[in-house]
């Protein structure tokens, strides 16, 4: 065997083959579809809002509420990054410390959420209310659903940091949570806009 | 993955983006509130830019597509292309 069909058999096997990690494009593939499956949620959302418009609903929505949890979840990607760089340069204090915060960040906006559902279901606003209110709640719901698991995932990578899994800057776990807790941020932003500002 | 993931961006940028990220996310309460809680048309434009900033910086900077494979990039914004495509195609009567 040469020593190139070697060095590319070892890169290969290290998942780093023109630059690509395996672990890495499964998440993104993985996520790719996630952009595919909230897509098809926001379409029946937005194509039940225009052809059945219901601003009374509408109007039931909290936008400064609703803008605090945003800001919430926002600065829980920023404690994922911080994570990150803590875990990429072996401090297991730091790393146990933001991903506290991003757990505690992310329950903030989970109750968030259950406030704004208590106070629209108060309402008269319900999953069976109408067409936007089912529309409304499974789309924001299978949202919170994604939260909730970010938050186990953030448990269990804790764990992991607390217990030096990451002492040896291998933050590979640290970095593929991340990446599905920023894209669960980016559908926040985009289901803000498209939900409550317009 | 550590050989090739290391930040190329520091934390004072993300520290720049997150602040970035936090003041056009007041900028938009604040023009929601100024309306009364009423959605406004004529400020749909805007608030779909101020998304679409907001969601390409965190993928850019927080998630790292700015330096990391173009490859990464491609297979998030395909299906986003798409949906795009098939909305428009909706659309055609």
């Amino acid at each position: 065997m040469s020593t190139e069909v070697a060095l590319h058999e070892e890169e290969f096997r290290a998942g780093r083959f023109l630059g690509i990690d395996h672990r890495k494009l499964g998440m993104w593939l993985f996520l790719g579809s996630e952009v595919m499956f909230f897509g098809g949620l926001l379409a029946a959302f937005l194509h039940y809002k225009v052809n059945n418009p219901s601003p009374v609903e509408h109007d039931l929505l909290d936008v400064t509420l609703v803008g605090i949890n945003t800001f919430i979840l926002l600065s829980s990607s920023f404690t994922v990054v911080l994570a990150l760089d803590a875990a990429q340069h072996s401090k297991r204090q730091r790393l146990v410390a933001f991903l506290g915060l991003t757990i505690l960040l992310g329950a903030a906006f989970l109750a968030g959420q259950g406030l704004e559902f208590s106070d629209l279901y108060h309402h008269g606003m319900t999953l069976s209310s109408s067409v936007y209110g089912s529309s409304f709640f499974t789309l924001t719901g299978f949202h919170g659903l994604h939260v909730l698991i970010g938050i186990l995932w953030a448990g269990l990578t804790l764990r992991k940091g607390a217990l030096g899994r990451f002492d040896d800057g291998k933050s590979a776990g640290v970095e593929l949570f991340g990446l599905y807790w920023h894209f669960v941020d980016i559908v926040w932003i985009v289901l803000f806009t498209l939900i409550y500002l317009t | 993955m550590e050989a090739n993931s290391k930040p190329a961006i520091g934390l004072r940028t993300f520290g720049v983006v997150y602040a970035a990220l936090a003041i056009i996310t007041l900028v938009e309460i604040l023009l929601a509130d100024s309306q009364g809680g009423v959605a406004n048309p004529a400020l749909t434009p805007a608030f779909l830019f101020f998304s679409l900033a907001k969601a390409s910086l965190v993928a850019a900077f927080f998630m790292h597509l700015k330096v990391d494979s173009k490859f990464y990039t491609a297979i998030f914004l395909f299906p986003a292309v798409m949906l795009l495509i098939f909305a428009l195609l909706a659309t055609v009567r």
